[in-house]
């Protein structure tokens, strides 16, 4: 029985996919992840206020996702309340890991695919093709910079930030700065929608070639930004049926309810499930939720979207281009952000710490990221962290086996499953580092 | 053209993300190797290999040991490749007692018995602290810069003025209450550790009104000594600066949980390794 191999580069951690083979048929397809370093049990024993500054540390691209949902947590067992100054700065800091991170899914991870190409960062001269991507490289990198700079900002540290805290912000943002980073934006907004122009329309060039766009069942979806428009800092959890029609609300301390979480032998992150269906997380499923974006180039996007592909769209290269609208709406929504008053005497209320368990939740970029800490005497006695991208772990598995049967059959192997199941992986742009934690 | 390669063992790919926020190499040394960003499945003959994450799994000591043969240098990059890091939390005998027996799995690289530094396995011609580094330093270490000169501690770079006649009673620990702009945390009663830190990363955290946490290890004045020494240090800072009860300062020094956090950073001296000299840690 051959079996295959695929270590995964272009996304966050260490990751590998195997699929069996069996008398030229598909048995079985796994995404499997390949590292641990056992943050849950670790932080036993630790001062819950040092929380949000060690969690971080489980991920150093979804680092601000875990800094707030951390501070939430403690939050919500202290009963604290943050002003409405504090949430603001927490949104710019969310919103600066939107673009960082899908300016870097986009246009580092997979950009390559539609290119055709090993990296954007492949210099050759000779090459009119690669010299094409190294333009490409430095523009990539501009935009992301734009997030890691917001981050910075509104974080403090870079990539760690420290800016949150139990009952607010350390400090604001002054005006200047503010107005700076507005620049800064509205420089890179033209930038990054011309990239993902040409983004979408190699996607649509490739086409068939993908492999992926009429492939896989339609899906549940889940996310933490139900409201009108995206907000990263989110109160509750969706999920949505396949036909896009029934939607369940729930807050974050029904989680272990609602869903079933596995373990299994052959990984080190788990997976969860919804009545036992496949979930899928990530900025596909935002976009099939969200009424709209609320900023008017992101909107233009999302029309665009909707008419080509329809509410739901289940296509798994649709997490890609939805990737894309998340990118404009962001750097949109904080150019907005910034224009406002940022700093002031409000940026945090007093709180008094206790004992007692509690949730905190946010989206993150991979979709809902919820924290679960058990504090007694001060100090963390449990630490529950439930990572989007174990949402996604089934529904990873199960659009690998339709691509493996694609390039199978009982005479060969195609040697294009290797580029296909590549291609797969990244359209989830799954987070190992989180997932394992 | 310089070729260079990133090794990421077992980490969080801050380093990476780090790395990639500064363009300035882009047109002058050569990325051959980065899973992260580049497929590629073997690390090639290189000039420069900088190595992130510690040492955790049997695929990370291989990986480090066939790439360590093909680079002309080798840099330890971030906290976790030099003193293990956050992770390191889980070397704790109880700790690993849990998850080690919690977490066998059968079809996935084994977890070794503990989290290594990099130079237990192989040898390291250069260390680039931090968690994780900036861009700044990144560079800075890439292109070896002469004229950047990194401040000897936090509080050269800090920017908050120390004040005389501030001298608070008892400590805050990391974050609670309102942050004076300007003052120094420590004269504000936080646990600030600057004083003693390593320098070279314009402190973001102190300026944004957050103690420093210690990330970039000790300073050139510590780092070849015991890491009692470092916490001796920071002792007799808030006994000259601050009226806070000396028992108070020690207890809070020597706490199993703060050791714990600070030791994530600066475990320099662990595993009865020899200390790394100052020459080869920017």
């Amino acid at each position: 029985m051959p079996t295959f191999t695929f270590p995964i580069s272009r996304i966050e951690g260490h990751a590998q996919v195997v699929i069996e083979v069996q008398r030229g048929k598909v048995i079985s397809a796994r995404f499997q992840a390949t590292e641990m370093r056992g943050f849950s049990y670790f932080v036993q024993g630790t001062p819950a206020e040092q929380m949000p500054v060690i969690v971080p540390r489980i991920c150093g691209v979804c680092s601000t996702a875990h800094h707030v949902c951390s501070v939430k947590t403690l939050e919500d067992i202290f009963g604290v309340t943050p002003p409405p100054l504090a949430r603001k700065i927490r949104e710019l800091l969310l919103l600066g890991q939107i673009i960082q991170n899908q300016a870097t899914s986009l246009f580092i991870f997979t950009m390559p695919d539609r290119l055709g190409v090993e990296s954007i960062f492949q210099v050759d001269e000779k090459e009119r093709k690669l010299s094409e991507s190294s333009g490409i490289a430095l523009k990539s990198l501009q935009v992301r910079k734009a997030g890691s700079d917001l981050i910075t900002l509104a974080g403090g540290q870079f990539i760690h930030p420290v800016k949150a805290i139990i009952g607010g912000v350390t400090s604001g943002i002054l005006s200047e700065p503010a107005s700076k980073m507005k620049e800064q934006i509205d420089a890179i907004l033209p930038i990054a929608c011309d990239l993902f122009d040409h983004y979408w329309e190699l996607s649509i060039t490739m086409g068939e070639k993908i492999g992926s766009w009429g492939d896989d069942e339609p899906a549940h979806y889940i996310t933490a930004v139900n409201d009108e428009c995206p907000n990263f800092d989110s109160d509750d959890i969706c999920i949505q049926e396949p036909d896009g029609n029934h939607c369940e609300r729930f807050s974050a301390h029904q989680l272990f309810d609602k869903l079933e979480m596995e373990t299994t032998d052959y990984s080190y992150a788990g997976e969860s499930s919804y009545k036992g269906q496949v979930l899928r997380a990530n900025s596909l499923a935002r976009i099939n939720m969200t009424k709209k974006m609320g900023t008017p180039r992101a909107d233009e996007y999302l029309a665009r979207f909707r008419s080509a592909f329809g509410k739901p769209a289940h296509a798994i290269m649709l997490f890609d281009l939805a990737r894309g609208i998340e990118l404009v709406y962001a750097l949109e929504r904080s150019a907005e952000l910034l224009t406002e008053k940022l700093d002031g005497a409000e940026l945090d209320v007093p709180y008094q710490p206790c004992d007692g368990e509690g949730y905190g939740l946010v989206e993150a970029p991979r979709g809902p990221l919820i924290h679960h800490y058990l504090v007694e005497k001060g100090l963390i006695k449990k630490a529950d962290f439930i990572i989007p991208t174990v949402h996604n772990m089934r529904a990873i598995s199960r659009a690998l086996i339709v691509a493996a049967r694609r390039y199978v059959d009982e005479d060969s192997v195609n040697m294009e499953l290797e580029r296909a199941v590549g291609r797969v992986v990244r359209a989830f742009d799954p987070c190992i580092a989180c997932a394992t934690h | 053209m310089t070729k260079f390669a990133v090794l990421q063992l077992s980490g969080c790919a801050g380093c990476e993300v780090s790395l990639l926020n500064a363009n300035e190499w882009i047109d002058r040394y050569k990325l051959v190797y980065m899973p992260l960003v580049i497929s590629a499945y073997d690390v090639p003959k290189v000039d420069i290999l900088l190595v992130s994450g510690g040492v955790r799994t049997d695929e990370d000591l291989y990986n480090l040991r066939k790439a360590a043969r093909n680079a002309g240098q080798v840099v330890a990059v971030g906290t976790c490749a030099i003193s293990g890091g956050v992770a390191n939390l889980g070397n704790r005998d109880e700790v690993r007692m849990l998850f080690l027996s919690q977490n066998e799995r059968m079809h996935v690289p084994r977890l070794l018995p503990r989290s290594r530094p990099i130079d237990a396995i192989v040898s390291v011609d250069r260390y680039l602290p931090g968690c994780p580094p900036t861009s700044e330093l990144f560079m800075a270490m890439l292109f070896q810069t002469p004229d950047f000169k990194p401040g000897k501690s936090i509080c050269i770079e800090c920017g908050r003025i120390k004040d005389k006649t501030v001298r608070p009673k008892h400590l805050y620990g990391f974050q609670k209450g309102k942050v004076e702009p300007g003052l120094c945390l420590i004269n504000q009663g936080y646990l600030c550790v600057g004083s003693s830190t390593r320098g070279g990363c314009r402190a973001p955290c102190t300026r944004a009104g957050h103690p420093c946490v210690g990330c970039r290890g000790p300073s050139d004045a510590f780092i070849e000594k015991e890491s009692t020494e470092w916490l001796a240090s920071i002792q007799k800072v808030f006994e000259v600066m601050t009226d806070i009860p000396k028992e108070e300062i020690s207890k809070s020094l020597i706490s199993p949980q703060l050791a714990l956090f600070l030791f994530q950073f600066s475990d320099y001296s662990g595993e009865g390794r020899p200390p790394r000299s100052k020459e080869k840690v920017l």
